[in-house]
């Protein structure tokens, strides 16, 4: 009787620890920040004075034709003879 | 009696081989009486199934004398190769040279006899193909040969046409030479080779560019300037180009005088553009007619009437190239000599040989046509490519106007004026100042004395 007591008791203690728990998350609909309250706690380490770096202006230089050689000059008179 | 009837019938017969022998061929006939473009076809038929003889060889050099080789452009190699004379080997090397061939070119020119009237020009071909061959040494060699025997053969020349040909030669030869030397970076060589050129020489109006050229790569930009502003006088109003006024815009950008500069492209636009692009619709539409630029060279007609001056300054250009002047040489002796057949042959004799003409005339006018046709069409072609490059000068120049806005600087002078100063000069050379008036002997040797004004300073501190 004794054992059959514990059978049934380990029984019940292996089923309530198959059973899934369930859990539900809720998150909040609706959250404000008041941003003027806000503190924030620490040392300021911004120059006091505004400065920009001056930058040279980005130039597209074209590249200008400059004579290299005479070979049509040369050609030219070649054919002019004849 | 039958010893002496064997003897007569003898005599007889070498009589008749001996006749036959004597009877003078067609050729020879046609010489004798000036038709000499005649008998150069003539002879032509005579021989080419033969084997050539020494004296077919001298007889063939000597209608060329009277010919021209012009005619002879047309012929197949492989015929000319059948007479190996001096001049056909010309042809044939020349035709190789155009050909890129130079090995075979520079084969032929060489079994060339170096008292031969062509030996000249083939030395300036060859002095060409050792100066793509990078063999300098050689091509000076050629071009010195070049001078020497051109001014040799020019001395003896019989006439003022054959003098001219063989100054034009001992000339290109010497400015081939100085283009040479630019074209390796050898730019003070290159001047002094220049300067040789006499200012009495056709080909003189022509280097003032290249040499203004060589100064700007010098950067000599006031001589190069000086040499531009020549083209400006009145001798030289046949001579334009757009290069011309390209560097003059370039130089005076390169010595920051940009309003100078820009005025030149602004003339460039105003005047010549317009004046070139309508030129060149008109003559497009005649581009495949085959006697439409020979007319040309006599009257421009109707549709050019309004660019008259301007095709007149093209085509007085083209008269003056020596091809032009063989070429109408050719035609002209064709006419007399038809004029002569018609005179004085029989109808028989006409018919058959003034065919023959007509169509060595046909061949010329079409010649000369297609020349300045090209020519023309190629000057016509440095407008475009010229006028895209001021184009590209003028932008650069407003953006460097606008960088200096925008740096709140100015260049040093608003416009710098001319100051002796600025001229380079040798020791050679003297100096006067102009007065407003070109004088011929002057012409070319002109440098401006502007100060370069790429200098720029702050506005701020020009006004302290």
């Amino acid at each position: 009787m004794k054992t059959l007591g514990l059978f049934l008791g380990m029984i019940w203690i292996s089923s309530s620890f198959a059973q899934e728990t369930r859990t539900i998350y809720e998150y909040k609909k609706y959250e404000r920040f008041d941003l003027g309250n806000l503190e924030v706690k620490g040392q300021l380490i911004a120059p006091g004075d505004i400065s920009v770096r001056e930058r040279e202006r980005k130039r597209f230089q074209l590249e200008l034709y400059s004579r290299k050689d005479f070979n049509p000059f040369i050609r030219k008179d070649m054919e002019s003879i004849r | 009696m039958l010893k002496f009837a064997i003897l007569a019938l003898a005599l007889i017969l070498s009589g008749l081989a001996g006749a036959k022998e004597n009877k003078k061929k067609l050729s020879e006939v046609y010489s004798e009486k000036g038709y000499h473009y005649s008998a150069l076809n003539e002879y032509f038929i005579e021989t080419f199934r033969k084997p050539i003889t020494v004296g077919m060889v001298s007889r063939l050099e000597e209608l060329l004398y009277y010919t021209g080789i012009e005619i002879l452009e047309d012929y197949e190699v492989q015929l000319l190769k059948k007479y190996p004379s001096s001049s056909t080997r010309f042809i044939i090397g020349r035709k190789a040279y155009q050909k890129k061939n130079y090995k075979e070119a520079l084969e032929f020119f060489e079994l060339m006899h170096p008292d031969h009237r062509f030996f000249p020009e083939s030395r300036m071909m060859v002095a060409e193909i050792y100066a793509k061959q990078e063999k300098f040494d050689k091509q000076d060699e050629a071009t010195n040969t070049c001078r020497q025997t051109a001014e040799k053969l020019e001395n003896t020349a019989i006439n003022k046409k054959i003098k001219r040909y063989f100054r034009m030669i001992n000339e290109i030869c010497l400015v081939n030479r100085a283009r040479h030397l630019f074209n390796r970076g050898k730019f003070q060589e290159s001047i002094d080779a220049y300067d040789k050129i006499p200012k009495k020489s056709y080909k003189w109006p022509y280097i003032l560019l290249e040499k203004a050229w060589v100064y700007y790569q010098m950067g000599d930009y006031n001589r190069a300037l000086g040499l531009l502003v020549t083209y400006k006088s009145p001798l030289l109003n046949t001579y334009f180009f757009p290069e011309a006024e390209y560097l003059t815009a370039l130089a005076y950008f390169k010595m920051c005088l940009y309003d100078d500069s820009l005025t030149v492209i602004g003339q460039y636009y105003d005047s010549y553009r317009p004046r070139f692009n309508s030129l060149s619709a008109v003559l497009k539409k005649n581009m495949k007619s085959q006697d439409y630029f020979y007319n040309l060279m006599f009257k421009p007609g109707e549709e050019l009437e309004k660019h008259e001056e301007f095709v007149k300054q093209i085509i007085t250009r083209l008269k003056k190239q020596v091809r032009y002047s063989l070429d109408f040489n050719t035609i002209h002796k064709v006419n007399e000599e038809m004029r002569e057949i018609v005179a004085k042959e029989p109808l028989k004799e006409q018919k058959r040989l003034v065919p023959h003409l007509h169509e060595v005339k046909t061949n010329m006018v079409s010649k000369i046509n297609y020349n300045a046709k090209s020519d023309i069409f190629q000057f016509l072609e440095t407008v475009p490519f010229f006028s895209e490059e001021l184009f590209k000068l003028n932008l650069e120049t407003i953006s460097r106007k606008k960088d200096l806005v925008y740096k709140n600087k100015k260049l040093i002078a608003d416009r710098s004026r001319g100051d002796y100063s600025n001229v380079n000069r040798s020791r050679f050379e003297y100096f006067w100042k102009f007065h407003g008036a070109f004088w011929a002997d002057e012409l070319g040797d002109y440098s401006l004395g502007l100060k370069s004004n790429c200098r720029a300073v702050r506005i701020e501190d020009e006004r302290r």
